[in-house]
Parts: C-alpha cells; sequence; structure tokens
C-alpha cells in the first residue's frame, strides 16, 4: 500500500515529462533543434524559434541572482554568526513567514510601484515603459531573497560550533573565523540554497507576467550588453502563461511549439534542481 | 587593521541583514496600508459586482477554502504513504536517497507546468473543462513534498528506543506504524500541511487554466464543467486589466485576505515547526 503511493509519485513525475515529450513531439520533427536555434516565433507563419525566450528566461533569473545572492548570503551570516541565538530565530520566521507571500501578490506590488520607479530611475537612457526584463528581474530578487537567506542560514549553522571554536582558539576575529572556516565548509549547501532559489526564479511565472512586457522576438545582437535588460522581453514561464496558450489548442503544430516551452523549462529546472540536491548530499555528508 | 576589517564585515552583513528584513517589511506595510481600509464584513460577505469594481469576494474566499480543502485531502494520504516507504521500508540509503531526489525534483517543477499538465490531462482529455477537482488535485500533487519532507524529518526524529520498545513487544511492522509512528509524527503530517496548503492558497499558475474563472461561479455542484472563483485569480486579473480606482482599491482589500489566510496557516504552524525544529538539532 505504501509502496504504492512512493511508486504513485514517480509514476507522477514520469507522466509529467512524457506528457510534455508526447505533446510537444510535432514541432521537433517539424523544426528539430531549429526549434531551440530560432530567434523569430511568428505563429500565424509557422516560425517558432524559443531563443529569445530561453534568453529573457536566463536574463531575468541572471539579474534576480546578482541582486539577491550576495544580501541574502550577507544576511544570513550576520544571522548565523553574529546574532544571539534568540534573535536569530526571530528573524528566522520573520524571513520564513514572508515567504510565503504569494508571487501574485509580488506582482501586484510590481505592476502598481516598481515598474514606475524602474520607469523613473531608467529616464535617462530613454526607456519605451517600466515593464522591462529588469524589472521583472528585482521584482524576482526580491522573491527569491527568503529562500537564499534561509537556506544560507540552514548552512551555515550546519558547520559544528567546534569548528569556530577552534578557530577562535588560534586567535582569528569572527570575520576571519568566517571567511577561512565557515564559508569554505558550509560552501556546498550555500551553492545548493543559490541553486534552489534560480530553479524558482526560471520557472516564475505570475510575478514577471505581470511586469516583464511580454514582447515576443527580442534577441539582443550583443549578448553582454545591458540595453536589451531596459527593454521589454519574453520569458519561456511568461509566454506559457499568455493567452497564446489557449489559441494554440487548436492547431497540432502550434500546441506542440507552446508545450515545447513548458519542456525546455522543465528540463532546465529539472537539472538545475538535480545539482542543488547533489550539494545538498555533499553538505550532509561532509 | 584586523579589527578595522573584522567590523567593516560585521557592518556590512548587518547591512544586508536590515536591507532584507526591510525590503520584507515595507512590502508587507504597503499592502496593508493600500489594503486594509476596503476589507469589511460586507466585503467578505458579498459577490463580486461590475467586474470587480463594486461589491465583494465572498465566492472568492469559498472557493480558495474549497481548492485548498482538496489539496489537502489529496496530499495527506499520499505523503503518509511515502514518508513511511522511506522511513521503514527502504532498507537501503542509495534507495532512501533516490526517494528524496524524486521529491526534490517534484518540487522543482514550477507550478506553471502542473498547471499545463492539468490543462492536457483533465481539462482536454478527461473532458472536465474547468473544474474544482481538477485544481484540487494539481494543488496537492504540487505540494506533496513540502507535506512529505515535513512529516520524513519528523519520523526520522523519532527516538530510536521508541521503535526498538515496540518491536521487543513483538509488534509487527504495521502495527508498530498504527500504534507508535503515525500518532507521535501526527505533528509532522500537521504542520507540513498547513505549510503546504499556505503555499497552495497563494497559486495563480496551476489553477488558472485548470480551475477557477473570474466571475460567474457560486458553489459547485458537479465535476465537469465546474469551476470555482478565487483570491489569487481575482488579484491577478484586476492587476492586469483594471485602471478604475474602485476595483484597484479592491484589489489590495483582496491581496490583504489572502495574506491573513496565508499568514494564519503559517503561523498555526509555527510552534509545531519551532519544536520539531529545536528537536533536530538539539534532540
Amino acid at each position: 500500500m505504501s509502496w504504492g503511493f512512493a511508486l504513485f509519485a514517480a509514476l507522477f513525475l514520469v507522466s509529467l515529462v512524457g506528457v510534455f515529450v508526447w505533446q510537444s513531439l510535432p514541432i521537433w520533427k517539424e523544426a528539430g533543434t531549429g526549434y531551440v536555434s530560432g530567434k523569430q516565433w511568428f505563429y500565424r507563419q509557422h516560425l517558432f524559434g524559443a531563443l529569445p525566450m530561453i534568453y529573457g528566461t536566463v536574463a531575468v533569473s541572471v539579474v534576480a541572482l546578482v541582486l539577491s545572492v550576495p544580501i541574502g548570503v550577507g544576511a544570513a551570516i550576520c544571522t548565523a554568526e553574529m546574532l544571539p541565538p534568540k534573535l536569530r530565530l526571530a528573524v528566522k520566521i520573520f524571513v520564513e513567514l514572508l515567504a510565503g507571500i504569494p508571487s501574485v501578490v509580488y506582482g501586484l506590488l510590481g505592476i502598481l510601484f516598481l515598474r514606475n520607479w524602474v520607469y523613473q530611475l531608467l529616464t535617462p537612457f530613454d526607456p519605451l515603459s517600466g515593464d522591462t526584463l529588469l524589472t521583472a528581474g528585482l521584482l524576482v530578487a526580491v522573491m527569491i531573497l527568503p529562500t537564499v537567506m534561509t537556506l544560507s542560514d540552514d548552512a551555515l549553522r550546519g558547520v559544528p560550533a567546534l569548528q569556530r571554536q577552534a578557530a577562535r582558539g588560534l586567535g582569528l576575529n569572527r570575520s576571519e573565523a568566517v571567511w577561512s572556516v565557515v564559508l569554505p565548509q558550509a560552501a556546498p549547501g550555500i551553492f545548493a540554497a543559490v541553486l534552489l532559489a534560480l530553479g524558482r526564479s526560471l520557472g516564475e511565472m505570475i510575478a514577471v507576467f505581470l511586469v516583464v512586457g511580454r514582447q515576443d522576438n527580442q534577441w539582443p545582437e550583443n549578448l553582454l550588453s545591458l540595453r536589451p535588460l531596459i527593454e521589454s522581453g519574453q520569458t519561456l514561464a511568461s509566454k506559457l502563461g499568455g493567452s497564446e496558450t489557449n489559441i494554440a489548442y487548436g492547431d497540432p503544430l502550434h500546441w506542440a511549439a507552446v508545450i515545447s516551452l513548458g519542456l525546455l523549462l522543465l528540463l532546465m529546472v529539472g537539472f538545475v534542481t538535480a545539482m542543488a540536491f547533489r550539494f545538498l548530499q555533499k553538505a550532509r555528508h561532509a | 587593521m584586523r579589527r578595522t576589517l573584522d567590523w567593516i564585515f560585521r557592518l556590512a552583513t548587518a547591512l544586508c541583514a536590515l536591507i532584507a528584513c526591510g525590503v520584507l517589511v515595507l512590502i508587507v506595510a504597503a499592502i496593508l496600508f493600500r489594503g486594509l481600509p476596503s476589507v469589511s464584513w460586507q466585503f467578505l460577505t458579498e459577490q463580486i459586482r461590475l467586474v470587480g469594481a463594486d461589491g465583494g469576494i465572498f465566492h472568492n474566499v469559498v472557493g480558495t477554502l474549497i481548492l485548498i480543502t482538496t489539496a489537502l485531502i489529496v496530499s495527506a494520504p499520499v505523503a503518509v504513504g511515502i514518508a513511511l516507504v522511506h522511513g521503514v521500508y527502504i532498507r537501503h540509503e542509495a534507495w532512501r536517497r533516490r526517494l528524496l531526489l524524486l521529491l526534490y525534483l517534484l518540487n522543482g517543477v514550477p507550478s506553471l507546468l502542473f498547471g499545463l499538465f492539468g490543462f492536457i490531462v483533465f481539462v482536454k482529455f478527461l473532458g472536465w473543462g474547468k473544474s474544482w477537482l481538477a485544481g484540487g488535485i494539481l494543488l496537492g500533487l504540487m505540494i506533496l513534498p513540502t507535506v512529505t519532507v515535513a512529516l520524513i524529518e519528523c519520523i526520522s526524529s523519532l527516538p530510536r528506543r521508541y521503535l526498538e520498545a515496540a518491536a521487543g513487544l513483538g509488534l509487527s511492522t504495521p502495527q508498530i506504524i498504527w500504534s507508535v509512528i503515525l500518532p507521535q509524527s501526527l505533528g509532522g503530517l500537521v504542520t507540513g500541511s498547513l505549510i503546504g496548503l499556505a503555499r497552495a492558497a497563494g497559486e495563480t499558475a496551476p489553477i488558472m487554466f485548470t480551475a477557477t474563472i473570474f466571475a460567474g461561479a457560486t458553489f459547485p455542484t458537479g465535476i465537469k464543467e465546474s469551476p470555482v472563483l478565487s483570491l489569487p485569480y481575482h488579484i491577478f486579473i484586476l492587476a492586469q486589466d483594471s485602471f478604475d480606482p474602485a476595483a484597484g482599491a479592491r484589489v489590495w482589500g483582496t491581496a490583504v485576505v489572502l495574506l491573513a489566510i496565508v499568514g494564519l496557516l503559517s503561523l498555526v504552524a509555527l510552534p509545531l515547526r519551532l519544536r520539531i525544529h529545536e528537536e533536530a538539532h538539539h534532540g
């Protein structure tokens, strides 16, 4: 009976992937790898290229990580290493409660405050609107901040107190002990925290959908240029959340192209999660 | 020099913590400040009118409660089953790790993809159309890893001597499960479920294609073609479309109600969660 349930979970994951693969088969037969490398998406002409959306997804996630990882890990060092235990617990509870704020509420804040602020801030660069990849990245950064913070805190607390005492006994001060003893040992756990946060930001739809502008075919000429970040874009998730998903069902090829976006997202997130899991195991057995 | 560096580093980390907490405080303050004025008894008990610009959110609250109750009924038994397999039946560490990896992978699947999966399977293949049951099942599957992992942690922190004593009395494995493991780990199931439900209550993506509409649904009477209203989808639609100030005030009010439900579920889970946390680290 119990085995049945465990098997059920495994079967569910397999069938989830299976359904996405099966439903997207037509587009892989039709376009092959051109689907991933194609830069144009015009469904009326049956042109399906996912590359700009992959770029959008990666750009939003990179912006989110660049902003939230230093602050989140810094804050975790503060709570885990500097604060007295009672205060640490209080901050942790507070942050974990806030991790539960629904993404649609973040989206609401983004649409009514953040995009205006971004627009005003960017006026010198003459943006078209406040709906940009940067806005989405900022919003996702705030959303994943609690995740980064609380999981990094767990990783840091996982380092035995004895190690700290030994470091302090050798004459290192608190910061030096953190840098040379605690952080190296907590590194796998912190990597795992960052990867889990990355997984969440790759797949975030609702909040991104509301502020990213949902502009198709935004493939930058220079990949390293920052300019595309202050223009509207499209992520895999925001595309899937749009009305095109409802339109597409009638046309097998179009539907397959849309569902393949989900398959790409599933593969990206699955890879990142599996990596995070490996780091977690490493952290546990260290 | 070393002392200066020490102080700079400490200040920098404190600053990070302040920024993080400050941003989060500001967010909650902004929502409460904007939304509280429009929350009233009337707002909670009236139906939606004038595309959200008038009336209340009664059926949205009811719909969300229906969805998360269904999710609870779906996820709890499966979670217990998986946790028992992990804690009792699996004898090899490698398989235990594989099961945990499976749960992590499931937890990583973006909620949007649960929605699309549900759209293909429930809405189209089974021909349910939009249905509360599809939404509840999807939310239940989505929170399954959260519930299961909480339960697994609880079971693995049970003192070995309980199990040894039970085995010593000659109890069979199912008897040990019923009389020792399940009663002792009930807290883990409750906590995990509450945390999971808090997450499920706020999710929009899994239900927007499968279970919920913006207006025109009341209590569901069947399974096929019986959608419900819901709080998150209400916010999602109004946030996009409405520039009407009356609807604007109500959307913030809706956000406050949603936050209250989510916050309440997490707060109820808190004491038990702290106890488990403390036991895990000091027991």
